[in-house]
């Protein structure tokens, strides 16, 4: 014990590496980037014209909906591998979580790629099983398993109704393709049209946590957080691939198509209420994702299928970051919040109005959406009402100067919605070879409800009218409770470590 | 006795059973295990497996790992087992043998009944889930948009409006009936059953979910601005607990003859019966100790040789060029070192809230904060105000702050309404995702962005300044500012506990924090005795009180004598990556150039220690500092710095005592010296102050580190923030109180943290120690109890090692045999030791 040198430290910690998987997260992370980069190739190879006709073989038919997921899925899986080759270090079956995702990935490409339906379907359920799996990947914890039971039995769900929409197609058309099913639309009788597409809008619903079909996701926060943050940005998705991917079938009656608007309507508004009293960080993640995903099926519905495959791609940005940056949103309150708003004056309200009105001409002259009487109206309205909100927003912040305030509608709004404008106009490219990418709706007394709940929503939470009643306080609380065999609520359960 | 009080009684009674818990901004240490101070530490721990299931040793791998690594010393061990009981010569104390068993033993322990997870709930798992959906509700500080209704009528009433709807109630009209007074509603509950179970049926629900109810009691018994607006008390919870069980048919009294709460075991037997993980524990801990205790005593006679050296020739051009105090944190000893090797400078060590118990109001923060340990009460609130002399660097930090604040505004608008999130997260998702790539693939690069945008906007230090001056006409609850004889009190005590005697030019007053991303515990990183907030602020405060020439007046008529060339700053230390910062904005012309000199060697204590850092974080040392600047920033980091893990020892004495040891950050340090502590005031402040600190932060590490579930808060991985109060795991349920498993452990099977407790070693006369103790009945509890050691070197004595046994008897240890200690006296030369 005694007599060592002097540069022997007095009860020295351990040092060198603790002994883990080291090589599946490298290798993993490299081949999921590898493929993106490649993807990436393929989609500016296909953009710039030089690959002009797309192979299709066998069971796989590739298209530009096919090389834009790929892009959009490696990059998603390459964030969230990179990620976590320092966010999981250390922790027990790091390799298996890396197999996992890279086995997400593949399986994905494989489903954008599918032409044939049982591959299709096939791919579908692997989606599921995989994803349920990493809610599940911490082995020894009893919640995280029944939490991925739970979403299990969703996943086996909506399996079963994509089952039963090939099923009936397949048994009227004869065909075994999607592309088949799609040549063979127009033809279809119309009870098979209903059937169907009930099955598959159901089936994306559940993909898509769409109410009332949002319980898995609000339980499968056990999930590691890169986990979380591949199911919001890519998972979810899938449920507008389903209907694009399907979109001859369901455009064919413009009353499925309503009924999909009213459904993503009823979500878009229901997720933002529900997400209002919730007090946990994910929880209040999942919230949001059950809301834009319901805005995004709603965008399918109106027929705008780029707008919606669009608002995928940009959500998975955000809610990937949200995810990824949980842990920064523990933050010290007062109970009393200083309410910011200010009168705006007359002059505040004509700038208000204009920039409006810019903002919805942007819009229109950049995405073309909402520049004839169809249901392309819907959304520009809502770019109006967004600007407005900013607008409004910005000028009330008196602690800026008068210059800084207004210069926000020309010098970042406009410009942000010019950016939207753009990725738009990108993927609408990109997805110019795939059937009924954009099939505006004639607008109905339907879309008219839609507008005006917007409308209503916007009103009532600007002015707080809803929140009188304890009634609807508690509905909301509970509608987002997660089963209680999936809550930690004696934390000796938690002994895996 | 009425009903009333005998459910005031019982209540308290039973709370003893649930700590403290404080909101995650602010994260105090606490011992989980605080209510049991009083019993020893194996009843603690049994206590802790009856009400949580938590288990309270080391588990046999880790003791296994321990021997194979040579840290635990065999006759230590021999020792330890024959003490209680085992005959060591025979097979049964065979130290692979005992590990099996003990393994088998914890395993064997371990296979209950919960590994069919998908059993249906219980009743009383119906209540937990329920109770935690109000209690998250309720106890909610500002994350929702839309809070519970009727916070403040307090909890019960307000869950008595509200659960009145809730469909997962079984008749829930019956909530409505329930009496305006949360006590009559206990009172209902408890009226057939006998009054002397009441404290038993309190303690098993209080138990019942520990993180909600520690914090419940934390903040019913602080108060708080939270607390005003929504009131919460543990009567009120437990009728809410009560009147739940009752609906879904729970148990109220748990049945079982448990012993009744308050009650120690009367048995002897139990009492005695010490288990073979605590003796594996003490050996483990002694051959620390003896290795420390050695250390110290073996320098202690240089000490005085120094001192007399220093007395003969006063101005032989001994004194140092700065001095920097540090907090106590074990952070500081590697950082010091550092320093020290870096030029002619001397460091101390003191509880890094610097003596000021103040609440800190900084520059745009809406909240104060508390800045000093909670065993002291807060006596000052302190604003950070813009300084008339720096009015254009406040106004280009005024400018950028409300650009971001504004930017935050309206994001925060878009994105919370109904009809305008959707076209939000279109226009602003390309944004999203150029910085979801950065942050993911270029964590180095984030670092230095976020310092070159700080470099070009002033920080608030720059202009502002604390203001210390008392104000009279604050009607506040707690006075703004401080007196005049205040002041002089906080600076006289700095130097009195450390035993200053010279002051060199510069004398910076060193706090700390630290600086990590995307990190809900990175207020445990913070200094430990500001309550887990930054340091800089209470070193400003002290600084700026040493430089008053009134103060100094009067000092000197105390006796302590500051030379008029002596200037004194504040600074910070930044745990994460080692920087210093120097708060010298307004050095006078005379002083610039030993800042600059000081600055210049501190740059090159950063590189230093970043090395020494990187070697135990198992990164390349090449580009160290990089690495630690990456970590600082890297929001995928889990482990940004070690913080206190590793924490074991606490040296209380001159710092000549350690400054040529290496102590692997492993040491709190407290500069002590009883020679200028006649009657023991100072060692009696560090005593009862940062010695009880630093034993609830031991606490803390080494019960998350034995059992990172229950007294911790599990891996970060799977994370959910809750109401800016705290972390779930997962879905929710309870409230996780502790650190997280990667702060203490290496990877999920593999401590970084050593748990042992707490080695305290004073250096002072024994009898000085056993007059303090035996005056606080706290300490010896905590020293009879075994909830931590301390051994005294006596420089009276011949240098020799006492150690504390028990009811105040010491036992003489070996003094180290002095060849060993000449042989290396020739060898060592370090550059405080020398001087």
């Amino acid at each position: 014990m005694t007599g060592q040198k002097q540069s022997e430290a007095i009860g020295e910690l351990p040092s060198g590496k603790p002994q883990t998987d080291a090589l599946t997260p490298v290798v993993v992370t490299r081949l999921t980037w590898a493929l993106f980069v490649a993807s990436l190739g393929a989609v500016g190879a296909r953009t710039l014209g030089w690959w002009t006709t797309l192979p299709t073989a066998g069971p796989f038919a590739i298209d530009g909906l096919t090389l834009l997921l790929w892009v959009v899925v490696t990059f998603f899986a390459g964030i969230v591998d990179s990620y976590s080759r320092r966010y999981m270090a250390g922790t027990h079956g790091v390799g298996r979580f890396f197999v996992r995702t890279l086995g997400f990935t593949l399986i994905v490409m494989l489903l954008a790629a599918a032409d044939h339906a049982l591959l299709f379907a096939a791919a579908w359920l692997a989606m599921g099983l995989v994803m349920a799996d990493l809610i599940g990947h911490v082995r020894g914890w009893p919640q995280a398993q029944s939490a991925a039971r739970f979403a299990r039995r969703y996943f086996l769900g909506s399996s079963a109704l994509l089952g039963v929409a090939i099923a009936v197609l397949w048994w009227v058309t004869g065909a075994t393709t999607v592309s088949g099913f799609a040549a063979a639309a127009g033809s279809l009788p119309v009870t098979a049209v209903f059937v169907v597409s009930a099955a598959l809008v159901l089936g994306a619903m559940i993909q898509s946590a769409l109410l009332p079909f949002h319980g898995w996701l609000l339980a499968s926060m056990t999930a590691p957080t890169p986990a979380s943050a591949l199911m919001h940005a890519g998972f979810v998705n899938a449920g507008g691939i389903l209907l694009l991917r399907f979109s001859p079938v369901i455009t064919a009656e413009p009353a499925v198509m309503l009924a999909i608007v009213l459904l993503g309507a009823l979500s878009a508004l229901g997720g933002k209420l529900l997400k209002s009293v919730q007090t946990d960080v994910k929880r209040r993640l999942g919230c949001s994702t059950v809301g834009q995903m319901g805005f995004m099926i709603m965008q399918a519905g109106l027929g705008f299928f780029g707008a919606a495959i669009t608002h995928l791609i940009l959500h998975g940005c955000y809610k990937a970051y949200k995810f990824l940056s949980a842990g920064s949103r523990i933050n010290r309150t007062s109970p009393n919040p200083d309410s910011d708003h200010g009168s705006l004056g007359v002059v505040g309200v004509a700038v208000t109005l204009l920039s409006a009105v810019a903002g919805g001409a942007v819009f229109v002259a950049l995405t073309g959406k909402g520049s004839g009487p169809d249901s392309g109206v819907l959304l520009l309205l809502i770019v109006v009402l967004t600007t407005l909100h900013a607008t409004r927003t910005a000028l009330a912040q008196t602690a800026l100067s008068a210059p800084v305030r207004i210069g926000a509608v020309p010098f970042v709004f406009l410009p942000a919605i010019a950016l939207y404008g753009a990725i738009y106009r990108t993927v609408e490219t990109v997805l110019r070879d795939v059937p009924a990418v954009t099939a505006p709706a004639e607008l109905t007394v339907g879309h008219a409800a839609v507008a005006v709940a917007f409308l209503l929503a916007y009103l009532a939470i600007e002015t707080g009218a809803y929140r009188r009643s304890r009634r609807l306080y508690t509905a909301l609380l509970n509608a987002t409770r997660p089963p209680s065999a999936t809550l930690l609520t004696a934390t000796e359960d938690y002994n895996e470590y | 006795m009425s009903t009333e009080t005998a459910i005031r009684d019982s209540i308290d009674q039973a709370k003893r059973a649930i700590g403290r818990t404080w909101p995650l901004h602010s994260f105090v240490t606490a011992n989980p295990l605080a209510g049991f101070e009083d019993r020893p530490f194996h009843e603690a721990v049994r206590e802790g497996e009856r009400l949580y299931g938590g288990r309270g040793y080391p588990s046999a791998s880790v003791f296994r790992r321990a021997w194979e690594q040579g840290r635990i010393n065999p006759d230590r061990l021999r020792a330890a087992l024959a003490r209680h009981g085992y005959d060591a010569d025979a097979d049964e104390a065979d130290p692979e043998a005992l590990l099996d068993r003990m393994a088998s033993e914890t395993e064997a322990s371990d296979a209950g009944p919960d590994d069919d997870a998908d059993r249906t709930p219980t009743p009383s798992d119906q209540v937990d889930a329920v109770l935690t959906k109000w209690l998250s509700a309720f106890l909610d500080e500002g994350a929702a948009k839309w809070p519970m209704p009727d916070r403040s009528n307090g909890f019960y009433r307000a869950f008595r409006a509200a659960a009145r709807y809730d469909r997962q109630i079984p008749d829930r009209e019956a909530i409505a009936g329930l009496p305006d007074d949360p006590i009559d509603a206990l009172a209902d509950r408890l009226a057939d059953r006998p009054r002397d179970r009441w404290a038993s049926a309190f303690e098993h629900h209080l138990s019942a979910l520990p993180g909600w109810t520690g914090l419940i009691r934390r903040r019913a018994e602080d108060g708080g601005v939270w607390q005003s607006a929504c009131p919460i008390t543990l009567p009120g919870y437990l009728a809410v607990r009560l009147t739940l069980a009752d609906l879904f048919g729970a148990q109220i009294v748990p049945d079982g003859a448990e012993a009744d709460v308050g009650s120690t075991p009367g048995n002897a037997d139990a009492a005695g019966d010490v288990p073979l993980a605590e003796v594996w524990l003490n050996a483990w801990e002694a051959t620390y100790r003896e290795r420390l205790v050695d250390e110290v005593a073996a320098r202690s006679p240089r000490v005085d040789e120094r001192r007399e050296d220093a007395g003969d020739d006063a101005d032989d051009g001994s004194r140092p060029d700065a001095q920097m105090v540090f907090c106590i944190d074990t952070r500081s000893e590697v950082i010091r070192r550092h320093v020290e090797s870096a030029g002619n400078y001397e460091t101390h060590g003191y509880a890094g809230f610097f003596g000021i118990p103040m609440r800190y109001e900084g520059r745009g923060s809406a909240v104060g904060t508390d800045a000093c340990p909670p065993i002291v009460d807060v006596a000052h609130r302190i604003e950070d105000r813009p300084r008339a002399d720096r009015e254009h660097r406040h106004e280009r930090h005024a400018r950028w702050t409300n650009l971001l604040e504004a930017g935050e505004r309206v994001l925060e608008g878009l994105k919370s309404n109904a009809a305008t999130a959707f076209s939000f997260v279109e226009t602003a998702g390309s944004g999203y995702g150029a910085a979801l790539a950065a942050r993911t693939l270029l964590p180095g690069r984030v670092h230095t962005a976020i310092d070159a945008v700080e470099g070009r906007t002033p920080s608030a230090h720059e202009f502002c300044g604390p203001t210390l001056d008392h104000d009279d006409t604050d009607e506040g609850e707690i006075p703004r500012g401080m007196t005049f004889e205040e002041r002089v009190e906080y600076a006289a005590n700095a130097f009195e506990l450390m035993g200053w005697e010279e002051f060199a030019r510069l004398v910076v007053f060193t706090g700390h924090a630290s600086e990590t991303a995307n990190n809900p515990f990175g207020s445990s990183l913070d200094c430990g005795a500001c309550a887990g907030n930054p340091g800089g602020p209470n070193a400003r405060v002290l600084a700026a009180i040493c430089n008053e020439g009134r103060v100094r007046a009067e000092l000197a008529d105390r006796g302590i004598e500051i030379p008029d060339d002596t200037v004194f700053l504040a600074g910070e230390h930044n745990t994460t990556t080692d920087e210093v910062t120097l708060y010298a904005g307004d050095v006078s012309e005379s002083h610039e150039s030993d800042v600059e000199r000081l600055r210049a060697d501190l740059a090159s204590a950063t590189a230093d220690a970043a090395a020494e850092r990187a070697a135990s974080m198992d990164a390349p040392s090449d580009d160290a500092e990089r690495e630690t600047k990456r970590r600082a920033a890297d929001w995928a980091e889990t482990r940004p710095e070690w913080g206190l893990a590793g924490n074991a020892g606490f040296v209380v004495g001159p710092r000549a005592l350690t400054a040529d040891l290496d102590l692997d950050g492993r040491s709190f340090l407290h500069s002590y010296d009883w020679r200028t502590d006649p009657e023991g005031d100072a060692l009696e402040a560090i005593l009862t102050g940062p010695m009880v600190v630093t034993q609830w932060i031991n606490a803390q590490y080494y019960f998350a580190t034995v059992d990172t579930a229950v007294y911790g808060s599990g891996s970060k991985v799977t994370h959910n923030p809750v109401g800016n109060v705290g972390v779930y795991q997962g879905n929710g349920g309870d409230l996780l109180g502790g650190l997280p498993l990667q702060s203490v452990m290496r990877s999920d099977d593999d401590p970084y943290h050593q748990p042992l407790r707490l080695s305290t070693v004073v250096h002072a006369p024994v009898d000085r120690v056993a007059d303090v103790l035996s005056a606080h009945e706290h300490l010896t509890d905590l020293l009879d109890n075994d909830w931590l050691s301390l051994t005294v070197v006596d420089p009276t004595r011949d240098h020799d090692a006492f150690r504390y046994d028990e009811g105040l008897a010491w036992t003489g240890l070996d003094a180290p045999e002095p060849s060993i200690e000449e042989a290396r006296e020739s060898q060592v030369s370090a550059p405080v030791a020398d001087d």
